[in-house]
């Protein structure tokens, strides 16, 4: 390893990368109004099991965790986990998605707690 | 909005503090590879983590070096992450020792696709034991989704300072582009940058699960040089179990 290389191509690389960056924070811009559903875990089950939600647009679920012990809606097809306690609630948007079916679990749980999006 | 001008403010704090200052001089043992990180917390989360970082270079006193870290970590709430680090180097032609240690805190700021970026901010200290130097550093983690693709990055400035240091400000960044392949196996591509590093390479990575929420997580990568202070070959690989 040599030791004069030359510096300002980290230092011109640093500085690309921050202009990147300003311009995707430019592009966050605060979201829509957006659908909102809700699923409830009572005794370890996703009530509902399966709901419909439309394609090509951002979903919020508001996730109700009905019981003592805390249950993680998990979905690798939707690429979210969420730790939700029990006796709480928990938020995970969603989209937008293609239409398909999308499983999800609750990994606490993971012989009862089954459930699945469908996207139309 | 008020969330938007805080993350500008961010942006323009890192700009500001980082671009001008004095460059380190001395490369010596230096790899700026580690991992990248992304800017998610779980409530009640625990894991171990291993990491391994192994280089070699055409120059001997380059050459196989192996860092090894180990950790402990947990969330304190389902937006902040608490992680302690014991750090260990075995240098050329000498053995593995303890070098240092370091404290680590994530807080997630943004719920993940809450907006087109999710974003998260890791403060970091870390201390040498055998010598008077210590590092805090602020790292902006930036992730976001393009169908199967994830493209996450990590910037970051660090102070650091100690009577066997001059005392500095530098610079550094991380990124990732990751395809969601299969769950336990996902290529990508990553590269590393600071002061000395200018690094690029393969990184395949994954999650296994075992019973309950009981999960491993795996990530090897190889890194080769953009510069010529960069060692010719670092292999990284990380485990965590997730319990």
């Amino acid at each position: 390893m040599k030791m004069n290389g030359n510096l300002t191509t980290g230092r011109s690389f640093f500085a690309r990368a921050l202009q990147v960056l300003l311009l995707t924070l430019l592009c966050s811009a605060a979201w829509a109004q957006i659908p909102v559903f809700e699923i409830e875990i009572r005794e370890h089950l996703f009530f509902p099991a399966e709901f419909e939600i439309p394609a090509n647009q951002k979903v919020k679920l508001i996730i109700y965790n009905r019981d003592a012990t805390p249950e993680e809606f998990e979905s690798y097809e939707l690429n979210r986990e969420k730790v939700i306690v029990g006796n709480s609630q928990g938020v995970v948007f969603i989209g937008p998605l293609k239409p398909g079916e999308y499983p999800f679990f609750g990994e606490f749980n993971l012989k009862t707690a089954l459930g699945k999006i469908i996207v139309k | 909005m008020r969330s938007a001008r805080y993350k500008l403010a961010g942006v323009a704090l890192l700009c500001s503090a980082g671009m001008d200052q004095a460059l380190a001089d001395n490369p010596e043992h230096h790899n700026g590879v580690g991992s990248v990180n992304d800017p998610y917390v779980q409530a009640m989360e625990r894991e171990i983590e291993l990491r391994t970082i192994f280089q070699t270079d055409a120059k001997s006193s380059e050459d196989n070096i192996l860092r090894q870290r180990i950790s402990y970590g947990f969330s304190i709430s389902d937006r902040v992450f608490l992680e302690a680090y014991a750090i260990g180097t075995r240098l050329p032609d000498q053995s593995f020792e303890l070098e240092g240690y370091e404290i680590e805190t994530k807080i997630q700021l943004t719920e993940q696709g809450e907006y087109n970026t999710d974003w998260g901010v890791i403060l970091e200290y870390e201390r040498q034991i055998s010598e008077s130097i210590a590092e805090l550093a602020t790292v902006l983690v930036a992730s976001r989704q393009w169908g199967n693709w994830v493209g996450t990055l990590n910037l970051g400035i660090e102070y650091e300072f100690g009577s066997n240091i001059r005392d500095e400000i530098d610079r550094f960044a991380s990124g990732q582009w990751r395809y969601r392949y299969r769950e336990a196996f996902e290529p990508g591509v990553e590269f590393y940058a600071d002061e000395f590093t200018l690094g690029i390479g393969p990184v395949l990575t994954g999650v296994i699960r075992g019973n309950g929420n009981n999960k491993w997580h795996w990530e090897a990568g190889l890194i080769a040089p953009l510069n010529d202070t960069t060692p010719d070959q670092t292999l990284r690989f990380l485990l965590e179990w997730e319990f």
